[in-house]
C-alpha cells in the first residue's frame, strides 16, 4: 500500500507541473459553460427547449465528466513519454511489485481527474443546485469509477502504441468518438432520431447508449435536474467500464512494458 | 489530431448539434458550422510560431536567425509570412473538405474571402509572435494562448450567428462584433455562398476589419520585436 502512495505521490507531483496548462484548460471548460452554452440557449429549437429546457443547466453537468476525462487520459500521455526516454526502466527497478506499480498508475491517473473536476462539478452544484448527501456520494463513487476507466483506457493506449504520434493519434480518436458519441453536449434522442431515419451508423448510436461519459452526465442531470430519469443502468454501465479498463490497463501495464 | 479533431466535429457534433438548433435562428447550421470550423482551425494552427519561438529559444536557435544578415524587420516580417502560410498549407486539405461540405461558391467572393483568410492566417501569426516576445516564457505563454483561445473562438461568430450572440448578452455580441475570428468566419462565409444564414451586410467592413488586423500585428509586431529580443532574458 505504502509504494501505491509513493506513485500516487509522484504522479500528483507532475500533475501539478502542467499547472498552466491546467489553469488554461480550466478556461476552456467555463468558457464553454458561460459563454458557448448561454449562446446556444437562444438557438435551441423547441421541441429541444422543452426536453431539456435550458442548455446551459443541460451542459454543466457534461462539463463536469469531459475535464474529468480529459485530466484522467493525461496520466497516459505521460506513461508513454516513460516509455519513450526509457523511464521505464527505472520504473520496473523500483523495490515494489508490479501489481503495486500497475494499480499505482491506474489510481493516480484517476484522482488526478476528480481533482481536476471537482472546480466543475461545484460549479455545476452552485448553478444547478446542490444533491442531498446520498446522491452526493453516488455521483463522487460513480465519477471515480469513471476516472479510474479512463485512466486506464488510457495507460492501455499509451503502453501499446510505440510513438508519440500513434499516442496522439489513438487518443484523437477515442476521445472526439466518446466526447461526441454521448449525450455530454446534446440530448441522446437526438442521435437515436438520426440512427433512426438512417443519418447516423447504428454502431455509433449504439455506443452513444453505452457510453459511460453519457451514463454518468445523465445520472448527476437526474439527480439535479429530474431528467433523464435515474436508472440502475447509469451506474453499472460506468462499472462495467471501469471493471474492464481498470484491469485491462493494470494487465497491459505490467505484462507489456516488462517487454520494451 | 487536428485533423481527427476537424472530421468529427464535422461529421459527429456538427451533424447531431444541427438537429437542437432553431431552423429560423439559423436556416442550416450544420453548414454554418462547418464554415466556421475552417477559420476556427486556421486560427489554432497559426498559433503555433509562438510556440516554435520558445522551442528555438531554448535551443539557441534564437541567436542564430539574430546573426543572420536580415534586419529584424525582414525575420519578423518572414515569419509571420511564414507562419501563416504553413498554417494555410496545413489547413488548406481541411478547409476543401469543408467547401465540398458547404456547397455552392461564388468565384469572385470566393477569391475575396480566400484572400481575407490568407490576411487572417498572417495577423494570428504576427499576433502570436508578438505575444511570444512580450511575455518571454513560455509557461505564461502557454496559458495567455489557451484563455486567448478559450474567448476569441468562443466570442465570435465561428459557432452561432451575430444576432444570436447580442440576444444571448450585449456584452458577448460587442466583442464579438470587433473581432477578426468574426470577421474571417462571416467572410468566408459570405465567399462560400452562405450569407443567406448570416447578416452580413457590408463585406467590406468585415475585410477591413482583417486588413486592419494584419497590418496592426505584423507592423506593431515588428516594433515590439525589434525592441524586446535584445539582450536575451528568456526563461
Amino acid at each position: 500500500m505504502k509504494a501505491v502512495l509513493h506513485i500516487v505521490e509522484h504522479d500528483f507531483r507532475n500533475f501539478f507541473r502542467y499547472k498552466w496548462w491546467l489553469v488554461g484548460l480550466i478556461s476552456m471548460n467555463l468558457a464553454d459553460l458561460f459563454i458557448m452554452a448561454i449562446v446556444y440557449n437562444h438557438m435551441l429549437s423547441g421541441e429541444v427547449t422543452q426536453q431539456i429546457k435550458s442548455y446551459f443547466d443541460f451542459f454543466a453537468p457534461g462539463l463536469a465528466v469531459t475535464g474529468l476525462f480529459a485530466s484522467a487520459f493525461m496520466i497516459g500521455r505521460e506513461i508513454n513519454m516513460e516509455r519513450r526516454r526509457e523511464v521505464h526502466q527505472y520504473m520496473l527497478s523500483l523495490p515494489m511489485t508490479r501489481l503495486e506499480l500497475a494499480v499505482g498508475r491506474v489510481l493516480s491517473g484517476g484522482l488526478r481527474g476528480m481533482v481536476y473536476m471537482s472546480p466543475l462539478l461545484l460549479t455545476c452544484f452552485i448553478f444547478l443546485g446542490f444533491p442531498t448527501v446520498w446522491q452526493f456520494l453516488v455521483i463522487l463513487a460513480v465519477l471515480f469509477l469513471l476516472a479510474m476507466g479512463i485512466s486506464g483506457l488510457s495507460i492501455a493506449i499509451a503502453v501499446s502504441t510505440s510513438s508519440l504520434e500513434k499516442f496522439i493519434t489513438a487518443r484523437g480518436l477515442v476521445y472526439y468518438t466518446l466526447f461526441f458519441c454521448s449525450s455530454v453536449f446534446y440530448p441522446i434522442s437526438l442521435i437515436q432520431k438520426l440512427g433512426q431515419e438512417g443519418k447516423f451508423p447504428m454502431v455509433l448510436v449504439t455506443l452513444a447508449e453505452v457510453n459511460p461519459l453519457s451514463s454518468a452526465s445523465d445520472m448527476i442531470r437526474s439527480f439535479l435536474l429530474g431528467n433523464p430519469s435515474f436508472s440502475s443502468n447509469m451506474i453499472l454501465d460506468v462499472l462495467a467500464f471501469s471493471v474492464i479498463f481498470t484491469l485491462s490497463a493494470a494487465f497491459a501495464y505490467i505484462k507489456i512494458i516488462e517487454l520494451k | 489530431m487536428r485533423a481527427i479533431w476537424f472530421i468529427s466535429q464535422i461529421a459527429l457534433f456538427g451533424l447531431i448539434a444541427s438537429r437542437m438548433i432553431n431552423v429560423q435562428e439559423v436556416p442550416d447550421y450544420f453548414r454554418y458550422y462547418v464554415a466556421g470550423l475552417s477559420v476556427m482551425t486556421l486560427y489554432s494552427a497559426a498559433i503555433f510560431i509562438g510556440f516554435d519561438i520558445y522551442e528555438e529559444a531554448e535551443h539557441g536557435v534564437f541567436e542564430y536567425l539574430l546573426s543572420l544578415p536580415v534586419s529584424r524587420r525582414q525575420l519578423v516580417l518572414g515569419r509571420s509570412i511564414g507562419g501563416g502560410l504553413r498554417a494555410f498549407i496545413y489547413v488548406g486539405p481541411l478547409i476543401a473538405v469543408s467547401l465540398y461540405v458547404v456547397g455552392s461558391i461564388n468565384p469572385l467572393s470566393f477569391l475575396v474571402s480566400l484572400f481575407a483568410l490568407f490576411l487572417f492566417s498572417f495577423g494570428v501569426s504576427g499576433m502570436s509572435i508578438t505575444l511570444a516576445v512580450i511575455i518571454k516564457s513560455s509557461d505564461r505563454f502557454d496559458i495567455f494562448m489557451g484563455v486567448l483561445d478559450a474567448l476569441i473562438v468562443r466570442l465570435s461568430t465561428a459557432m452561432y450567428p451575430l444576432a444570436v450572440v447580442q440576444a444571448a448578452n450585449p456584452l458577448y455580441g460587442g466583442v464579438a462584433s470587433l473581432n477578426p475570428v468574426t470577421y474571417a468566419a462571416d467572410l468566408f462565409r459570405w465567399g462560400t455562398g452562405l450569407e443567406a444564414i448570416i447578416t452580413l451586410d457590408n463585406p467590406l467592413i468585415p475585410l477591413l476589419g482583417i486588413i486592419a488586423f494584419f497590418a496592426f500585428f505584423t507592423f506593431v509586431g515588428v516594433i515590439i520585436y525589434d525592441r524586446r529580443i535584445e539582450g536575451g532574458g528568456w526563461q
